[in-house]
């Protein structure tokens, strides 16, 4: 459900303005309305010097150097746990700390990604030199020469020879190439060539196919000997190297270990001055208007009167016409996992129905009737339950989807007791057990008719929710729309009963006479267009309903690959049967898992939501949770 | 040829049936493919220049399967009510 909210104005001595912010910062209940657009306020809105917000920018420069350099940091210094009070002088002490330091943590931080560079490129050019030597003995001690070393992937060595041939032309024969394969994939080469033709072989070896070995710069001019003892020594000396330049960097920043802290002190301050735009006020008084969470009015007050004093109170405000709440959802401990999902779509309106607890109670349940299998529901309730206990302290969206998992597979595994499904046909065939309601693979039609059933429920749930919902807005033509739209589902599925012997022939025409009523109104409402539009609307409507057919469409394809799968298992020798079956079953579970969600999802945004959901709502947003302060909506 | 079916134990009556159910299907899945390709890749556009209409996203993209649900139904009513 919708939180219900408060419009509030917290009035005050200029004095107090401060102390207000820091404790509403810490609080969190209050999310700011920018008095501009507050018609209720009592006192206009506060002029803002150039002062203060040269003062903003100054601290947002700050903020934002010391962000960066925290970043180039792999290890921050520990924050002293809470966050600093800083004075101006302190400021001024941190903006000359790193004016100092940061040249020299950058130089600090590049060194050691250099050095790890160096680490890690080292051993690949040490293993493919020492592959390439036995290749050619002769050039281990050459100088004066170019080389080039290449690899070449072995499905395109023929690029070799016609290198050779280019070569050829242009050098005159003046050089060597020699090639052998140096792993199974893989033919090393290396070239030698004069050094006044570097230029032209350069350009010759930039061939797709052709992958050159870049050696280091300080070792270009070395013998390939020379060149793989040089890097061996250096490969030796660079983890004492790597050590001591980061103690160089911890002893530059250890001292500071009051930077973390200073960036949180930046990011309250921030939010405080730029909060201060926002308010009312006169030469003594001063006014946050805001709305809060009702229930949380009285500890506001509280709070404000035991920190701040009797001079700061807390009044309430009138809610002007047009002016819209900002929203925020509150639900059962089961069902907060599937705010996520309404979360997903569109915010609802304020003062519209929060259907969180109707898709926690409906999205589950379609996936089990879609997924219905003991097995299949029991691994990925396994796999939900281990991911959810992996994100137990770690609030987000991977975790309400593990939650929605929980539940979707429980019933997955019920719905699969309901048609004796283990692994498909694989519980009835070994164990010989039983569906307790249908056999989803032979009752077709009983299956298609439950899934009618779920549709047309779903959809008269939809308008039901969508007439209250025009009633309490006082909407009329959208209660008579979807009064409409009853009277018309409930005359097809008169209809249908009488078509199927279960309602005396005598009511079809009530039944068409309805129809045809609800067509007049619909066309009355819609206006000029509403001749075209009318019969749209209730041909939607029915393949509104047809459309939880998917519901039985994917129960049959899910249980018929699984069959699939069986039989395949059956037909092969024991452990390559074993070995297929298992991998169709996978198959099988992961699209089990993926296409029921997203087929619930969609019944719910497109058919469910469309009779009833008032999107657009703002999120609320109290101050001091770090959102970017915005003008309420007016 | 009804005899060759036959043979195998499917009636002429049946096959033909068979074969206007994959039709419908089919062809129904095509266009919802075709549909869906088209709106999924307009759809990851939008994403990566606003990732919170994700979920629009999945609604634009799962609208076309209406069209695959009816081919089934259509489907379904061949076989049941055509198939005795």
């Amino acid at each position: 459900m919708l939180v219900s909210m408060a419009k509030v104005h917290v009035i005050g001595h200029r004095s107090r303005l401060d102390q207000t912010l820091a404790v509403l910062h810490q609080l969190q209940v209050l999310h700011l309305i920018d008095v501009s657009d507050d018609a209720t306020a009592p006192l206009p809105p506060l002029a803002v010097d150039e002062q203060h917000l040269q003062r903003i920018e100054d601290l947002r420069y700050l903020r934002a150097r010391l962000g960066s350099l925290l970043a180039l940091i792999a290890h921050p210094p520990t924050p002293p746990g809470e966050t600093v009070e800083m004075t101006a002088e302190g400021l001024y002490r941190l903006r000359e700390d790193l004016n100092e330091l940061t040249p020299q943590v950058e130089q600090l931080v590049h060194r050691l990604d250099d050095l790890a560079h160096e680490q890690d490129i080292l051993p690949r050019h040490v293993a493919s030199l020492t592959k390439l030597l036995p290749l050619v003995p002769g050039l281990a001690e050459l100088h004066g020469y170019g080389t080039a070393v290449l690899l070449v992937e072995s499905r395109h060595a023929a690029v070799l020879g016609e290198l050779n041939a280019q070569l050829m032309e242009k050098l005159s024969g003046n050089f060597e190439i020699i090639s052998d394969h140096v792993d199974h994939n893989t033919v090393g080469a290396v070239l030698v060539f004069p050094r006044d033709h570097s230029d032209e072989v350069q350009a010759m070896l930039g061939r797709e196919a052709i992958s050159r070995v870049r050696l280091p710069k300080q070792y270009e001019t070395m013998s390939f000997r020379e060149a793989i003892a040089a890097m061996k020594r250096r490969l030796a000396e660079l983890p004492a190297e790597i050590a001591a330049t980061r103690n160089a960097l911890d002893e530059l920043v250890s001292p500071r270990a009051n930077w973390t802290a200073a960036a949180s002190y930046l990011e309250k301050h921030l939010d405080q001055l730029s909060a201060i735009r926002h308010l009312g006020a006169t030469a003594r008084t001063f006014v946050v208007s805001g709305w809060v969470p009702a229930t949380a009015v009285h500890e506001l007050r509280d709070v404000l009167a035991t920190q701040v004093g009797e001079e700061v109170i807390v009044e309430s405000a009138q809610i002007q016409n047009g002016e819209v709440p900002p929203v925020l959802m509150h639900n059962p401990a089961p069902a907060r996992p599937f705010e996520f999902l309404v979360r997903l779509l569109a915010l609802p309106r304020y003062g519209s129905i929060d259907p969180t607890l109707l898709m926690a109670l409906f999205v589950p349940l379609f996936f089990g009737i879609m997924l219905g299998d003991v097995v299949y529901g029991a691994i990925l309730l396994v796999l939900a339950l281990a991911a959810n206990h992996r994100l137990r302290n770690r609030p987000s969206a991977l975790r309400d989807l593990s939650r929605v998992f929980i539940l979707s597979a429980s019933w997955a595994v019920a719905w699969g007791v309901v048609y004796g499904e283990y692994l498909g046909d694989l519980g009835h065939r070994a164990l010989g057990l039983e569906p307790i309601w249908i056999n989803r693979e032979e009752a077709l039609e009983p299956l298609l008719l439950f899934a009618i059933a779920i549709g047309a429920t779903h959809i008269t749930l939809g308008l039901l929710l969508g007439v209250r919902q025009a009633l309490r807005t006082k909407r009329r033509h959208e209660l008579v729309e979807r009064l409409s739209l009853l009277l018309t589902l409930a005359a097809l599925f008169t209809i249908a009963a009488i078509v199927a012997d279960f309602l005396p022939r005598g009511l079809l025409t009530p039944a068409i006479a309805a129809i045809v009523t609800a067509l007049v109104i619909l066309m009355v409402l819609g206006g000029g267009m509403g001749v075209v539009m009318a019969p749209l609307e209730l041909i939607g409507l029915v393949g509104n309903v047809l459309s939880y057919l998917r519901i039985a469409a994917l129960g049959v394809a899910s249980v018929y690959l699984a069959r699939v799968a069986n039989e395949l298992g059956a037909a092969a020798p024991l452990g390559l049967g074993v070995l297929v079956a298992t991998l169709f079953h996978a198959l099988n579970l992961a699209l089990g898992a993926f296409s029921p969600t997203v087929q619930a999802l969609r019944l719910h945004y497109v058919e469910f939501f469309s009779k009833f959901y008032d999107e657009g709502g703002e999120a609320f947003r109290p101050f001091g949770t770090g959102a970017e302060i915005q003008p309420a909506a007016s | 040829m009804e005899g060759g079916l036959t043979e195998i134990g499917i009636g002429l009556k049946a096959g033909l049936l068979g074969i206007g159910a994959g039709l419908a299907v089919g062809l129904a899945a095509i266009g919802t493919g075709y549909a869906q390709g088209r709106i999924g890749s307009a759809g990851i556009g939008a994403l990566t220049e606003k990732p919170e209409l994700l979920g629009r996203v999945i609604l634009l993209v799962a609208i076309p399967e209406t069209l695959v649900i009816l081919g089934f139904a259509v489907a379904a009513m061949v076989i049941i009510l055509l198939g005795g």
